[in-house]
């Protein structure tokens, strides 16, 4: 006995475990989203190339587009172009896209088009980069004004970070005479990443510099240039105007190095102009696209891979074990009678065709006017299994009248009766009439009016739009719930209605 | 609900035995699903006893099939008093008591005045199923009428008051007798409306009774008081309920027991899963004894003893029994 209950305690416990833990992984590490109405930006960048081509040469034009290994996923990339031809392709970390033409004349006007979203962004790649690098050749003057700056930098900083931000900030100090030598008098943010990056390669701290657009909505924009640097583990961005170490999250990095952003080869007054919109987009389904247009197919093994029909049925079936909990609780907590196990969770999927108050109705009506054909025959004497028949029959041409006459009065609720599962109303008759006769009219109007409320309670719990959606998405969520009917199979506490059967037992301790 | 909770610990506190607990803790735990036939098919239960020795109703004869109703006749004979019941009926559903013959036709027990062909049609409802557990098919047995010891005749109504014992691993754990009421139509089912009395184990005096889930002492059609009451025989009965256990082998069951005018205590049928009123009936809880029988098998257990009936019967009295000088 005492190892028996070990065994359920270990199985409960594994179960309702792994249900959490891959509802967990499912919402945690996949990013599936809880509810249904949850919605994620989608952002749309549009890049424009404009030049004027020359007529004599063939145009070649080169551009830098966003490598997407960090953070974001591409949902959609297009090249728009007419008459000119695309490659893409990876150097350095970047990539390039080229558009070629033997002729062209004129203004020409190129789109690049991005829809990227930040969710269900893989694993990072494995980050790498330099950490030692050989210092720039640097003499005279300007050796000096650079010495000069590296020792109170030294002293001020720990490490890779902080020696960085530290020199950055020097840079920026205009008043620094040594700074001004260096800057030459040049204070755009070009320059300023030039000399930083000059003191840094003295000290052999290799840098980068990165481009990078903002994802804001509405605002002309051109590339904001960043520093990056490696530390061995992580790549440490910095602001070079401030030093502030760390990239905001709205920033998407365009592409790194010394290059332009673009060239043109054959023409010339080469002008690229960003424009970025952002939409939001229903979080589940942004998910099935992702799933789609990534090898991120962490959708692949769940229902949403089934074609849309079975999805369909499976929406109601996963629904199903919570109706059978609802009976339950309902019969082994709370004491409710009802007739038959599981008669109620079908009544209540009949309940989805006809809505709970017609449906309520219908059952009432049908029911009651199988009864008292199950009362006359009772006259007749007939066998069980005859009876049985003319009273199905008898409920096949009941709903038909009902549906006639519903029809006939514009009411297309009526027609859904059709779906009412004919058998289990015919069960329902039979075994109300029994219990009729048994134990009483009181009783049977007890135990139908059971079965019509648990079923009622099944069916709108059933139909509870979140619950429908999260059973579906995470179907785990079942195993805990067979966590808990297990445990209610050695529930031994009393059943609601038996604290009132009792009652007589505490009347007398009172008296 | 503060309500709720102090019902509850009452309950719990006087050991009062919920379904749950009776389905969790006792009938999964002492009965094997295997073993219900025994007590679900009232005809093997009394081919069981009789081969035991034990005392049941006499069988008349068994109807299997619609072709055999054909026999109904040859079979109650020139008999005017016969019962007949669906093998595996449940809660008394399906019985039909023949007290007399009135011209051709036959009177119920509870006088109405049913014809050979309402019989036939009964049979041939049992016979489909109507009244069996499973609704599965099932045999119709025809039986011997008892006739109550006439001790019962005036704290009861009609019909046949039997009683019920409920039986843990062989020892008797608490008592009832069942009288039938004009609400309950002759049966002794306490859910059809019948009374429920309590029985002191060691003595067979009746205690105070239940009706209707209420605590009662007058009988309501007789207004006759049903507490203090010796039962007749009562040793007797407390065997034949010890002696069930070896009969079928169900360590937790009720069994339901008649008093023939006759024939002396009879055995009606076993119920592997026996209703909770019966402490109502008692005023006691169940949970206290039964834990106080389950120490004990635990206690014989490590000593490696067995009792035999007897000796169970002595043990239960001993535990439960002389309830009055409480």
């Amino acid at each position: 006995m005492r190892s028996l209950t070990l065994h359920l305690k270990v199985l409960i416990t594994v179960l309702v475990l792994l249900g959490v833990m891959v509802t967990a992984y499912q919402i945690f590490f996949l990013g599936i989203p809880v509810t249904e109405d949850e919605t994620d930006d989608l952002w749309n960048i549009d890049a424009k190339v404009e030049f004027v081509a020359s007529s004599k040469d063939p145009v070649k034009v080169q551009m830098f587009v966003p490598p997407l290994n960090r953070d974001y996923v591409s949902l959609n990339e297009s090249f728009i172009s007419n008459n000119y031809g695309v490659s893409v392709n990876r150097a350095d970390g970047n990539r390039k896209v080229t558009w070629s033409a033997r002729r062209a004349n004129g203004n020409q006007t190129l789109y690049y088009r991005l829809v990227l979203t930040k969710r269900y962004s893989t694993e990072k790649a494995a980050i790498k980069g330099a950490t030692f690098r050989d210092s720039l050749a640097v003499d005279g003057p300007e050796k000096v004004a650079a010495e000069a700056l590296m020792a109170p930098i030294r002293q001020h900083s720990a490490d890779v970070e902080t020696f960085v931000g530290e020199t950055i900030k020097r840079v920026n100090n205009l008043n620094d005479d040594n700074v001004k030598l260096l800057l030459a008098g040049d204070t755009s943010a070009q320059n300023k990443a030039r000399v930083v990056d000059l003191l840094l390669s003295i000290a052999h701290v290799p840098m980068e510099k990165v481009h990078t657009i903002r994802l804001v909505a509405d605002t002309p924009q051109s590339p904001e240039l960043w520093l990056r640097s490696f530390n061995g583990n992580d790549w440490l961005y910095f602001n070079p105007d401030t030093g502030e170490q760390g990239l905001p999250n709205d920033r998407l990095l365009w592409w790194t190095g010394d290059d332009n952003l673009v060239t043109v080869d054959g023409g010339k007054k080469a002008n690229v102009t960003f424009s970025l919109n952002n939409s939001e987009m229903n979080a589940i389904r942004l998910a099935k696209l992702t799933d789609e247009n990534t090898d991120a197919d962490f959708l692949e093994y769940s229902l949403y891979s089934l074609p849309l029909q079975t999805q369909q049925t499976f929406m109601i079936m996963v629904m199903i074990p919570i109706g059978v909990l609802v009976i339950l609780v309902l019969r082994n907590l709370i004491g409710i009678q009802t007739l038959g196990t599981f008669t109620p969770v079908l009544i209540a999927l009949a309940f989805r065709e006809t809505q709970l108050g017609f449906g309520i109705m219908l059952f009432t009506v049908i029911t009651a006017l199988g009864l008292s054909l199950r009362s006359y025959l009772e006259h007749l004497k007939l066998q069980m299994l005859p009876r049985l028949s003319v009273v199905l029959t008898f409920v096949v041409v009941l709903i038909a009248a009902i549906s006639l006459f519903s029809h006939k009065l514009g009411l297309e609720r009526g027609l859904s009766v059709a779906l009412f599962p004919m058998v289990i109303l015919t069960m329902t008759i039979e075994r109300l009439s029994i219990t009729w006769e048994e134990r009483g009219g009181g009783h049977a109007m007890k135990v139908a009016i059971g079965t019509l409320f648990a079923a009622s309670l099944a069916h709108l719990l059933m139909m509870v739009p979140e619950l429908v959606y999260f059973v579906f998405t995470f179907p785990a969520v079942l195993l805990v719930l067979v966590g808990f009917m297990l445990a209610m199979g050695r529930y031994r506490g009393y059943r609601l209605t038996e604290l009132v059967r009792f009652k007589a037992f505490l009347k007398k301790a009172d008296a | 609900m503060f309500g709720l909770i102090k019902t509850w610990k009452a309950l719990e506190a006087r050991g009062i035995m919920g379904i749950n607990r009776r389905n969790a803790d006792y009938v999964l735990k002492y009965n094997k699903r295997n073993l219900y036939p025994v007590v679900d098919d009232k005809i093997i239960t009394k081919e069981r006893a009789m081969a035991a020795g034990i005392h049941v109703p006499e069988m008349f004869g068994v109807i299997e099939t619609e072709k055999e109703i054909d026999k109904l006749e040859q079979i109650i004979g020139g008999r005017s008093d016969f019962v007949i019941k669906p093998a595996q009926g449940a809660g008394g559903d399906g019985i039909l008591v023949v007290a007399d013959r009135f011209e051709d036709r036959y009177r119920t027990v509870s006088g109405k005045i049913i014809s050979h062909e309402e019989i036939e049609h009964q049979v041939s409802s049992i016979l489909t199923g109507l009244y069996s557990l499973g609704g599965h098919r099932d045999r119709a047995l025809i039986e011997y009428r008892v006739t109550p010891d006439q001790i019962f005749k005036s704290i009861s109504y009609e019909g046949v008051p039997d009683i019920r014992i409920i039986v843990l691993m062989g020892y008797p754990v608490m008592a009832m007798l069942r009288l039938p009421t004009r609400q309950s139509g002759g049966k002794a089912n306490l859910h059809q409306g019948a009374i429920g009395v309590g029985v002191d184990l060691a003595t067979g005096v009746t205690l105070r009774g239940t009706w209707l889930n209420r605590i009662i002492s007058k009988h309501p059609d007789t207004t006759n008081s049903v507490d203090g009451v010796q039962l007749p025989n009562w040793d007797g009965f407390m065997k034949l309920a010890a002696n069930c256990y070896e009969l079928c082998g169900l360590g937790y069951i009720g069994v339901d027991m008649v008093l023939d005018q006759d024939k002396g205590p009879l055995i009606l049928e076993l119920n592997a899963r026996p209703g909770l009123n019966i402490q109502i009936a008692n005023d006691c809880g169940l949970t206290q004894r039964t834990h106080a029988i389950e120490a004990h098998l635990e206690a014989l257990a490590k000593d490696g003893i067995t009792e035999d009936a007897e000796q169970r019967v002595k043990v239960a009295q001993g535990l439960f029994g002389h309830v009055l000088g409480h």
